[in-house]
């Protein structure tokens, strides 16, 4: 008995992006083994240094004082805290809310024009002389202790130069938002063993820290195809400026409640991260730049690709199958009707297939690293959660990376957010 | 430069061997239920085939006197079903053109050929209240029959509606000399598919459930299953 009949050519393509993408959870499981997250330690920094946090805001009227008041709630040395609200010229009452706390000393508010979140973060940047720099979106909250947390990571190892949270996803409330929560968790996960690997991504904008030796060595945010997070990221790893995770310290944020604010989202994102590729194309597989260049780049626009492939070979064998089985019914004049084999349930027709099994593992491996990512920073959700998340999440995806695609070929510049979702 | 920027070779080499040992395993697995459905399907026609010589041993105990006690049991038309799903299955999954598939199928088809004459004895001498409606498909999966899926799931489709409807299967291309009597003694020609419903003449071409109903009205007199939606 062979071990499998012909496999069809199609298949063939599935299976590579199976092992590709097992492979590399295995990898970043063996990292996990290798280095579990410790727990939070009730020590404090033996040093305290200056820090301000940039708030660049665009029309951020409903959600800014409860960013501001979430800052001013960090256990830090209040005259080593500054805040800094740069009002990116917003129309809406931006800067009214902001001037509710312009008595407060650590707090600062200026207004320009507006030329896109970078240039925000950059004035904040060129206008601050602090050892440390951050950057915090103007709807996400930091749990008191973030700072504190951050700072523990920088006196870990003195040749970090950036710090970036974990992110949980604010009171999620519709299935969008718990798909998203679950998402997120996942990504706490994997941004642990990032660090573990030295290969950080992204410096997303929620509270990510940087000394600002960084920005003086390579210069500032640029515009970065709207995505200068990562970009800032990718220049660091270029540079071999070392980014850390401090995993115990907190961050909530928005997430987009509509399909469609999801897909502009992460449309841009993913744009970004093409469009990057082609700036950055040098790190990929060069052995310069260690696991990043590596693994992660090359693997990432793998499953990128990847996931394309599978949707696309899903979504045509479905259909093909579905049209076939209603011209049968339809020409041969079959009624429409439950077919025996749904009524009488029998072993023999269970699928059994290579494919499933190997579907079935990567399945339970993401799974694991969801529940690890719970672990790691106390994130709560329930099965509801899950089965949104293994359901949309499929079906979501490939849209935002076809959109991508289509964005990047054309050299098209991705849509900002229009409201205060980034 | 951080000394993390060095990469170890070994962690790569660790996690492409557990992923290989993943798929292997799968692989494996996989071949193991394949295995088990070939041993299911050569236990049934094992078991098919004990218990088609005792019908026919009871018959031929019998004689006429015998019939209310055999036609109490009126063959074995649900196991036969149950073993072409089973085969059609396998035949899909596991290819047309396995040993171990095509060598079921050829004692699968003897097993329906005895089935066929010993119901058709039983019918003729005992005259049963509902004559069961007897028909001989003739296939071919060698990609030269774009009409035989329809054809199979409109046969199919019948008998799960007609209990009493008999359909016994053959494929044209199965190099079988029972079969092959059969082929030259109906004189079915290679245009497939065709259809012998009740020992008339053979039909060629597809035909759909209307088309089969109005050359065969008696199966439309037969008891049936279930009322069928409408189209």
């Amino acid at each position: 008995m062979p071990i499998m009949s012909a496999v069809p050519l199609g298949d063939i393509g599935v299976y590579i992006v199976l092992f590709l993408a097992l492979y590399f959870e295995v990898f970043l499981f063996i990292s996990f083994f290798e280095n579990k997250p410790t727990g939070k330690t009730s020590l404090k920094p033996k040093h305290y240094p200056s820090v301000t946090i940039v708030v660049p805001c665009f029309n951020e009227e409903r959600t800014l004082a409860g960013t501001i008041k979430s800052l001013l709630a960090l256990e830090y040395p209040r005259n080593k805290l500054s805040i800094l609200v740069v009002n990116d010229g917003s129309h809406d009452n931006t800067l009214a809310v902001a001037n509710r706390f312009r008595k407060n000393s650590q707090i600062e508010i200026v207004s320009k024009e507006n030329g896109g979140k970078y240039t925000a973060l950059n004035f904040g940047i060129e206008n601050s002389k602090a050892d440390i720099i951050g950057c915090l979106d103007a709807d996400s909250l930091v749990a008191p202790d973030a700072l504190i947390e951050s700072i523990k990571r920088f006196e870990i190892d003195s040749s970090i130069m950036a710090v970036v949270p974990v992110m949980k996803v604010e009171n999620p409330h519709n299935l969008l938002e718990l798909m998203q929560a679950v998402e997120y968790t996942f990504g706490i996960f994997y941004k642990k063993m990032f660090d573990n690997l030295s290969a950080i991504s992204v410096l997303p904008g929620p509270f990510s820290l940087y000394r600002r030796e960084v920005f003086e060595q390579i210069g500032p945010f640029r515009h970065a195809h709207n995505t200068e997070d990562m970009e800032m990221a990718w220049r660091m790893q270029a540079n071999h400026l070392p980014i850390a995770n401090a995993h115990t310290a907190i961050v909530y944020t928005k997430v987009p409640s509509t399909v469609t604010t999801l897909l502009k989202q992460r449309t841009r994102w993913s744009q970004g991260f093409l469009d990057n590729s082609k700036d950055y194309r040098r790190m990929y597989f060069n052995p310069k730049f260690g696991n990043f260049g590596l693994l992660i780049l090359p693997f990432g626009l793998t499953m990128f690709i990847g996931s394309l492939y599978v949707w696309g070979f899903t979504i045509w064998n479905t259909l093909y199958w579905a049209v076939r089985q209603a011209w049968i019914m339809w020409s041969s004049h079959i009624p429409l009707h439950m077919p025996h084999s749904f009524i009488h349930f029998d072993w023999f027709y269970l699928d059994t297939s290579s494919l499933f099994s190997i579907a079935a593992i990567c399945f339970c491996s993401t799974l694991a690293a969801i529940l690890i990512g719970r672990r790691i920073a106390g994130a709560n959700f329930g099965i509801g959660s899950l089965i949104a998340y293994f359901t949309l999440y499929g079906l979501l995806a490939p849209l935002w990376l076809t959109k991508a695609v289509w964005g990047s070929l054309r050299s098209q510049q991705s849509v900002w957010r229009e409201d205060g979702i980034h | 430069m951080s000394p993390k920027t060095k990469y170890d070779w070994k962690k790569y080499a660790l996690a492409l061997a557990i992923t290989v040992a993943m798929f292997g395993t799968a692989f494996y697995l996989s071949s193991r239920f394949n295995d088990a459905r070939i041993t299911d399907i050569r236990n049934a026609e094992n078991q098919l085939s004990i218990d088609l010589l005792s019908n026919e041993t009871q018959y031929e105990l019998l004689g006429e006197q015998g019939c209310e006690d055999i036609t109490k049991n009126p063959g074995l038309s649900d196991v036969l079903n149950s073993l072409a799903s089973r085969l059609s299955y396998a035949e899909e999954h596991l290819g047309a053109t396995d040993s171990e598939v095509i060598t079921l199928k050829k004692q699968y088809s003897l097993l329906e050929i005895k089935d066929y004459l010993l119901m058709q004895k039983i019918a003729s001498k005992c005259g049963t209240k509902t004559r069961p409606v007897f028909v001989l498909y003739f296939y071919s999966n060698a990609g030269d029959c774009k009409d035989c899926a329809r054809e199979g799931a409109t046969l199919t489709y019948l008998r799960e509606t007609y209990p009493m409807l008999r359909v016994y299967s053959f494929d044209y291309q199965l190099d079988l000399s029972a079969v092959k009597t059969l082929v030259s003694m109906r004189e079915i020609g290679s245009d497939m598919p065709v259809l012998i419903i009740n020992n008339r003449a053979p039909v060629s071409g597809f035909k759909n459930v209307d088309d089969i109903l109005k050359l065969a009205p008696e199966i439309g007199k037969l008891s049936t299953t279930t009322k069928s939606t409408s189209k």
